[in-house]
Order: C-alpha cells, then sequence, then structure tokens
C-alpha cells in the first residue's frame, strides 16, 4: 500500500499541497483528479521522491525517506508526462532501459525478449527499430509506458505489491489508445499490483479506477469509489461549475463516452 | 483481464528477431577496435625518425641490451625510453579525452559538450600553468609534498572547477539548455584564459621557457614520469566511468526519470564531473591542449551502433586512445626528423568532423 | 616539474667549469641553438655537424643539415635519426625530458649558458671549443673577436646625445610587442650605443599606445622577415602613437636580420657596427673603419 499521512509540499515558499491523507491499495486503481493547478502532479511527484516534503510517505511500510534511489524503483515505476531523449536511441533501446531499471522480475533469457513483449502489450509491435524522436506525441507514451512497465513487469515480486504511477498518461493519446493504456493499467492493478494515475477525464477515471481522490486547492477533498467520489456538490466545489453526474444532453448532440465500449478488453493486444 | 497478461512466459519475446536491438553491434565495434588498438600500438612503436623498426622490440625484450653494442642501446632506448611511455601516454590522453567527451555528452545531455569546447581544458590549463609559473614561490608549500603530481593535481582542480561552474550555470533542473552550456563554456574559458594570460605576463624567463616546453609539448616529451605522474589518475576515472554505463544510459531521459528508475542522480553527477576533471586534468597536464578528439570519438560511434553508453564507453576508450596514436604517428614522421605539434593534427581532422556533424544536424532533429 | 628543471639549468651551470672535458666522441655532433651552430663553423669544424635546430640558418652550408625541429620542442628520436655522438645545446633548448632521454641512449649533451653580453660569446666560444677538444682555435677566436667587440663597441664611446631605440618584435593588428629589459635587443642596443625606449618591464610584451608615446623612441629596430617591408612600416607609421614619436615622425626605422641582431655568436661584432652606423651614421668615430670580418 501507498500511505501519506498529513503530507505537505512548498515549493519557494508557497504551499502546493497540504495535509494529505492518501492512500492507494494494491489491487487497486486509484485516480487523482482535479482542476489544474490543484496539486493532483505535486502530490504524485511527492509520492515519488520528486520533492522535499513534511509529513510521511510510506511504501509497503516502509518510510519513502529511508528507501535508497534502487529499492524505490524496485517498488514502483513512473511515467512522467513528457519525456526529451538526448540521443537517437531506437523505440526497443528505450524500452530496453527499463529492464536495467528496478527488478522487472523477470530472469534469464526472457529477460532479453521482454522490450518485445512490453513493445506488445502497447500496441507497438515492430516499432523496435524506429528512431524514438521519429514518432508521434502518442507514440512516444505509449514507448515510454512499455518501459516503465518493464521496471516492474510482475506485479508482485516476493510477495510484495509493486505500483505503478501515471501523470496524465493518457493526456496525448486518441480514444482508443486511451482506452489501451487504461486497461493495460487496469490489468496491472488486478494482476495484485496498484497503480495511481492522475488524470483529467472524469469518465475515464469512472470507468477504470476503484477509487478516485479529487484534489482541490492543495488539499484532499474526498478519497472514495468513484460512485462515492463523484457527486454534483464535490464537482462543482473542486471544479467551480455547475456539473450534474449522469445527466445527459437535453438537445439532441450526439455524445460519447467511454463506457460505451462494451467489451474494453477487445482491444488490448492479446499475448 | 487476468494475471496471465503479465506472466513472465511470453512467447512473442522469445521468438529471437530483436529489431532495434544494437547492442551486437556495440559488442562487434568494441571487439573491432580492440584489435585496431592492436595494430595502432604496433605502428606507434614501428614509427619513427630514428629508422628503428618493429625487430627491435624482440631484441629489447630479451633483456638488457650488451653496453658496448652502441646500435642495441640505441634500439633499446629508442623502444623502452621513447616510444614506449610515448605510446602509454598516448593511450592513455587519447582515452581520457574521448570518455571525458562521450561522459560530458552524457552528464549534460548533449552531443555538444566536449572538454575542449566547453572550458574544461583552459581550467586543467590555467591549474598547470598556476603550477608553473607559481610553482616555486607562491605555491612551494603546496607543489614541494605533491612533487610530481603537483601538475596533474592542479590541472585536475582547474577542470574541476570550471566543470563545476559550468554544470552550475547551464543546468537548470536537469536540462541544459545548449545555448547556455556553450556560451558558458565561453565566458568560463575566457576567464581561465584571462588568468592564464595573467600569470603569463608575470612569468620570469625561464618560467616562461617551461610553459612553452608545456604548450609545445604535445606527446614528444614523454618519459615514465610522467606516464606514472599522470597514468594511475586516467586509469583510475576511466575505470569509475564503467561504473556510470547504466547511470548515462538512464539520464538520457532526463535527471528525475534517471532517478525514478533507480540511478543516485546526484552521486552520478559528482562522480562523472570528477572523472572528467581528473582525465581531462592529467590529459592537459602531460600533453598541453589537445582538441577534438573528445567530440569527435563519440559522436562517430555513436552513428554507427547508437547512444548505448554500455558500449560507447568502452568503444570510445578504444577509438580515442588509436585515434590519438595514429594521430601522434603522423605528427612525427610528417616533417621529421622534427615533428608536428600532435594538436594540429587532431584539429586538422576534428576540424572538418565537426563542421560536417553540425551540417548534418542542422538538417536533422533539433536540440 | 619546475624544479626538476630549475635543478637541471643550476646544474648545467655549474658543470660548466672554464675548461670543459671535451666529449668522448664528438665526430657527429648536433648543435641546437643558431649561435652554437656559427661557433662550430667559425672553429672550422662544420664537418663535424649531422644536424641543427631551425633557429640555425648562417652560415648558409648549415641550411644543407636536417632541420631537427624548433629549439623548445626537441623530438628526442628525431634528433636521434641524425645518428649524433654528442649534443651541443645552447640554453633554453628542451624540453629536458628530451635531453635526459638522448643522453640514456648514449648521446651526452651539454648546455652552453646563453648570457647576451660581450662576455658571454666570448664564454660561448670558450665552451663550444672545449667540448670539441680544440681549446686553442677557441682561444685564437675568441681574441680575435674580443678585439672586433671592443672595436664595434668604441665606435659609440664618444657619441654625447644616445639615441632610444623602441625595438619591436612584432606589429599585429596595430598591437605592438616591443621588448623591454633583459632581452637579446636591450643588449645588442647597448653594444651598440643605444639606449632601450623602455625600460620599464622585463621581456618582451605588448605596449600600450601612451606608453609608446611616453618611450620617446628616435628610432624603431625590427627584425628583417624578407617579404613587403613597405607594408609593415605603413601598418606601424598608421599607429597615432607611433606617430606621435620623434622616429614616427622621421619614418626612421632600422631592419636587421634576426639571427644576425640577436644570436649573440660570431656574428655580433658586425651587427653591432652595423646598428651603431645605421643609428648615428657618419658621426661616428673613424677608427670604425675597415674592421668588419
Amino acid at each position: 500500500m501507498i500511505a501519506t499521512q498529513g503530507l505537505s509540499v512548498r515549493i519557494d515558499g508557497r504551499t502546493i499541497i497540504s495535509d494529505i491523507a492518501f492512500e492507494a491499495q494494491p489491487g487497486q486503481l486509484t485516480a487523482i483528479v482535479g482542476p489544474n493547478g490543484s496539486g493532483k502532479t505535486t502530490l504524485l511527484k511527492a509520492i515519488i521522491g520528486d520533492h522535499a516534503y513534511d509529513g510521511e510517505i510510506r511504501l509497503n511500510g516502509l518510510d519513502a525517506r529511508s528507501l535508497g534511489p534502487a529499492a524505490a524503483a524496485g517498488l514502483r515505476t513512473v511515467l512522467p508526462q513528457a519525456s526529451v531523449l538526448a540521443f537517437p536511441f531506437t523505440v526497443r533501446e528505450v524500452v530496453a532501459l527499463g529492464t536495467t531499471a528496478g527488478r522487472p522480475g523477470i530472469l534469464g533469457q526472457a529477460l532479453g525478449g521482454l522490450p518485445e513483449a512490453a513493445l506488445a502489450r502497447v500496441d507497438l509491435d515492430g516499432f523496435g527499430p524506429r528512431c524514438y524522436q521519429d514518432l508521434s506525441g502518442g507514440e512516444q507514451q505509449r514507448v515510454q509506458l512499455a518501459r516503465v512497465l518493464c521496471q516492474v513487469w510482475v506485479p508482485v515480486l516476493d510477495t510484495q505489491p509493486r505500483y505503478l504511477l501515471l501523470d496524465e498518461p493518457v493526456s496525448s493519446l486518441d480514444i482508443r489508445h486511451q482506452l489501451q493504456v487504461m486497461a493495460i493499467a487496469r490489468a496491472f492493478a488486478d494482476a495484485g499490483g496498484g497503480v495511481v494515475a492522475v488524470l483529467h477525464d472524469l469518465n475515464l477515471a469512472a470507468m477504470f479506477a476503484d477509487r478516485i481522490a479529487i484534489i482541490a486547492g492543495g488539499r484532499l477533498l474526498t478519497m472514495g469509489s468513484p460512485k462515492e467520489a463523484l457527486t454534483d456538490d464535490r464537482l462543482e466545489a473542486a471544479f467551480g461549475c455547475p456539473l450534474r453526474v449522469g445527466s445527459v444532453p437535453t438537445a439532441p448532440v450526439p455524445f460519447v463516452l467511454p463506457q460505451s465500449l462494451a467489451d474494453w478488453t477487445s482491444i488490448v493486444p492479446a499475448h | 483481464m487476468a494475471a496471465s497478461a503479465f506472466d513472465p512466459a511470453f512467447p512473442r519475446g522469445l521468438s529471437g528477431v530483436r529489431a532495434g536491438d544494437r547492442s551486437h553491434l556495440g559488442r562487434q565495434a568494441v571487439m573491432i577496435l580492440a584489435l585496431l588498438l592492436v595494430l595502432a600500438m604496433l605502428v606507434s612503436l614501428s614509427t619513427g625518425a630514428s629508422g628503428t623498426d618493429l625487430s627491435a622490440l624482440f631484441h629489447v625484450l630479451g633483456g638488457e641490451p650488451d653496453p658496448q653494442d652502441a646500435t642495441a642501446l640505441r634500439d633499446h632506448v629508442v623502444m623502452m625510453n621513447i616510444r614506449l611511455p610515448r605510446m602509454i601516454l598516448g593511450m592513455l590522453v587519447g582515452a581520457g579525452l574521448a570518455v571525458s567527451g562521450l561522459v560530458m555528452q552524457g552528464l549534460f545531455r548533449n552531443p555538444l559538450a566536449d572538454p575542449g569546447l566547453v572550458g574544461v581544458s583552459s581550467g586543467a590549463g590555467l591549474g598547470a600553468v598556476g603550477v608553473i609559473v607559481l610553482g616555486t614561490t607562491a605555491l612551494a608549500p603546496l607543489t614541494g609534498p605533491l612533487g610530481i603530481y603537483s601538475l596533474q593535481i592542479a590541472a585536475f582542480l582547474g577542470g574541476l572547477a570550471t566543470t563545476t561552474i559550468l554544470y552550475r550555470v547551464a543546468t537548470r533542473s536537469g536540462q541544459t539548455a545548449v545555448a547556455t552550456m556553450l556560451l558558458a563554456g565561453i565566458a568560463i574559458g575566457a576567464l581561465a584564459g584571462a588568468a592564464t594570460g595573467v600569470l603569463v605576463y608575470v612569468a620570469t624567463d625561464s618560467q616562461l621557457r617551461d610553459l612553452t616546453f608545456w604548450n609545445l609539448g604535445s606527446l614528444a616529451g614523454a618519459n615514465w614520469t610522467k606516464v606514472m605522474a599522470s597514468g594511475p589518475i586516467i586509469a583510475l576515472a576511466l575505470g569509475a566511468t564503467l561504473f556510470l554505463r547504466n547511470g548515462l544510459n538512464a539520464l538520457t531521459l532526463g535527471e528525475a526519470t534517471a532517478a525514478h528508475m533507480g540511478v543516485p542522480v546526484e552521486r552520478l553527477k559528482r562522480v562523472a564531473i570528477i572523472a572528467v576533471a581528473a582525465a581531462t586534468g592529467a590529459a592537459v597536464a602531460v600533453s598541453g591542449g589537445i582538441g577534438f578528439v573528445g567530440i569527435v570519438v563519440p559522436h562517430l560511434l555513436r552513428l554507427v551502433i547508437g547512444p548505448d553508453h554500455r558500449y560507447l564507453l568502452p568503444a570510445s576508450a578504444l577509438l580515442g586512445a588509436s585515434f590519438l596514436l595514429l594521430a601522434d604517428a603522423v605528427s612525427r614522421t610528417i616533417v621529421a626528423p622534427a615533428e608536428l605539434p600532435i594538436g594540429i593534427v587532431t584539429a586538422a581532422v576534428g576540424g572538418p568532423f565537426f563542421l560536417w556533424i553540425l551540417l548534418r544536424r542542422r538538417s536533422a532533429i533539433a536540440w | 616539474m619546475p624544479h626538476r628543471l630549475m635543478l637541471a639549468a643550476c646544474a648545467a651551470l655549474f658543470a660548466l667549469p672554464a675548461a670543459a672535458d671535451p666529449f668522448p666522441d664528438a665526430t657527429r655532433l648536433v648543435s641546437i641553438g643558431g649561435s652554437l651552430t656559427e661557433i662550430v663553423y667559425a672553429l672550422g669544424e662544420g664537418e663535424r655537424l649531422v644536424g641543427r635546430d631551425s633557429t640555425a640558418i648562417y652560415p648558409p652550408e648549415a641550411l644543407a643539415l636536417p632541420d631537427l625541429g624548433y629549439m623548445r620542442a626537441l623530438s628526442p628520436e628525431g634528433v636521434l635519426s641524425a645518428g649524433p655522438t654528442a649534443l651541443l645545446v645552447l640554453e633554453g633548448s628542451g624540453p629536458p625530458e628530451a635531453l635526459d632521454v638522448l643522453e640514456a641512449a648514449g648521446v651526452p649533451y651539454r648546455v652552453v649558458p646563453e648570457d647576451h653580453s660581450h662576455e658571454g660569446i666570448l664564454a660561448k666560444i670558450a665552451a663550444v671549443g672545449d667540448s670539441l677538444g680544440v681549446p686553442d682555435r677557441a682561444a685564437a677566436l675568441s681574441a680575435e673577436i674580443d678585439d672586433a667587440l671592443d672595436r664595434a663597441e668604441a665606435l659609440t664611446r664618444d657619441v654625447a646625445e644616445k639615441r632610444r631605440v623602441l625595438f619591436v618584435l612584432s606589429v599585429d593588428g596595430g598591437k605592438i610587442q616591443a621588448s623591454g629589459t633583459g632581452t637579446a635587443a636591450d643588449a645588442i642596443i647597448a653594444l651598440a650605443g643605444g639606449v632601450n625606449a623602455v625600460t620599464e618591464y622585463e621581456g618582451y610584451k605588448a605596449l600600450s599606445e601612451e606608453a609608446i608615446i611616453a618611450a620617446r623612441p628616435d628610432v624603431i629596430l625590427m627584425m628583417d622577415r624578407g617579404g613587403d617591408h613597405a607594408a609593415t612600416d605603413a601598418d606601424l607609421l598608421a599607429s597615432p602613437a607611433i606617430g606621435l614619436t620623434p622616429a614616427g615622425r622621421d619614418a626612421t626605422i632600422i631592419r636587421l636580420d634576426g639571427a644576425y641582431l640577436l644570436g649573440f655568436g660570431p656574428r655580433t661584432a658586425d651587427a653591432v657596427t652595423d646598428l651603431a652606423r645605421a643609428l648615428y651614421g657618419a658621426a661616428l668615430a673613424r677608427e670604425g673603419q675597415g674592421d668588419g670580418r
């Protein structure tokens, strides 16, 4: 479990988040939602050790401050919002970087084939020899996801659940790939790992998350199942606009919800 | 979705075809470059104005020469006291400069970082000139106990100071802006140059002479003392960089991501900066400034085997060593029996190559 | 390292008593330093020479010898390739590592001290003569040159108003490198009865515009490097500071061959004479006539 107690982060003397008690269980997908600048990403970055913080963060019961970089990398992996590559690696090489980090949990010969498996997983089969810098933004994002998956390929290793931390993982993706990425994260949670995803799309959060944390103004507004968290008054309080949950358009305009996909497992590349 | 999606056994991964994996190229390159280095070593040992050829090496290996036999004595000295120390020094300097360039490029996440271009060599040079000019006066309490290492250590400190300042100035939250880095490098280089100029101005006649020896030195002044003074420093620095290989790869994705991947980034940067300063400093201390090795060698290799530091590090060391040995062989044969400073040879090869890189780059991805 | 260099220099000075032992075998000699090569030829021992450095360009026969490079950047193997049995080097040649290696290879070397003076030249001749085992011939040459130098210096003994001379090493983009004290140029100006216009610093350094005006040179002395003098003259005289000096006003520029003027070897008496005549012309004492070698 990832758990924070009284977590506060100050950057340049300004308090970004304060007194947050957040938790993410293994076997679950926990979504963090909230308006721009509310502190969603700051919360995630505090958990992964990018920011100094007050309070306490525990990963599987271990104090995050006492975890060395290598130990932490064996427990959790992070998909950043954007990655700029300094040198012309191939897609395969970028993904393979994930196998030398953390603990994939796979040994011997199979480890050598892990990048291919991860690429297939993110629907980029055959992209291995392409130059990373020549890919579209969405493709690059999925390559990074493949790399990140390699780092903790086995969701539970030595009885320790491991965590996938995703910072706006679907922001540059089309709807098909948004669903695909969320399905991959879902599957990771179903296999016993934990997933924390910062999301903007409330529908995707409602569809895939077990629990949703709403952050507003640097504080944790609420945390609970989608049904508990996503209520009219909470959304209005968080986003400052009177949204209505579950309300369909009154005018006859088309609207498309991701939930309309009857079986989202059908679009995830099979193994 | 069941746990089977993340099952370790995934038939697709075992199919054997791993397109986009260039590590076999890397391994081949390291082997070929090792052979090239052996060849370059033989060239280095067999080239020279004196006409001593490789057969002399076998006589030399046979033991001490007969003191009465002038030719044997001469061959012995040419091999043991001229060419062998020069070869070893050339290899170390070449490998040190190439790997310094590579590590700086990895650290700054920028293919243009090079000890010579961004002022690190100037800083090391300032240290060396400081010892030559002030070594018997202001710095005497320091240079006395340090003995033969004082030049190397001063050059190391000069390189360390410039690299650290450069890093502080040019890097903000793990990102280096090319323009800032190059401009800061120029500024730091100019500053070191100005300080060097002041030292040269106050230098006495005999110190100026020592400065000239050092400046024009190239590898012509190679002897066992210099090998002993600089060799261990460069060898240690090279050894230390091997531990950076995975970290430098991860750093390609940025400092934050590297940290998420388990790389102790602060320690990596410290080790990298110290290794670069030590290798560059020791190289500058024995050979004056030799340019372009640190930029040409890693760049060429990156084009062939890709940017994976696991192979780039050994390959750069090998190619850097070979490049300098061959450049040195040219420098001592082209105007024999006199010598062309080796920096002229490396610049003659490196300058055009650098321009070619810039032309290629211009049409490729922006950086 | 500087320590070692200093020690080596001191050792070299002390290792040269007035009558040093000759080289065990000086049949194949390499001399480094133009003035030493000139002395070897002047002693009639030119046949022994198998190599020279790039500063040795006189006498013309010397140019036929293999050029082993610049005296301060000697390559040990390059020197060895000439097959020398002995090595004479002028103080300041090096690097010292190269000399050490050559000694280890069985080529003994001897450092001849450089002193820009009348006595320094005689000492050089004596050192070369001793090293080559021809002290008698060296003594004769020394006496002859001593005499010639005396006569050359005497030329200007009665000059009442000494002219101020600015020695310009180079003019590069209007920046003038001029000689201060302690240099060969300073010494030769004094021998020729002139006064060095710049005494504020030692060695060759860049001179500011105002310092040039303050130096008030009557004459500008330069090395003759061949090529287009008109262009350099124009460049030099275009400098507003030079224009304000007596030398600039009258465009008084003297050029003499560098090795001849600054070598401090057998030809120095002639150089002093030439310079003195160029400085003072017909006003010189008559005794200066007919002493040319």
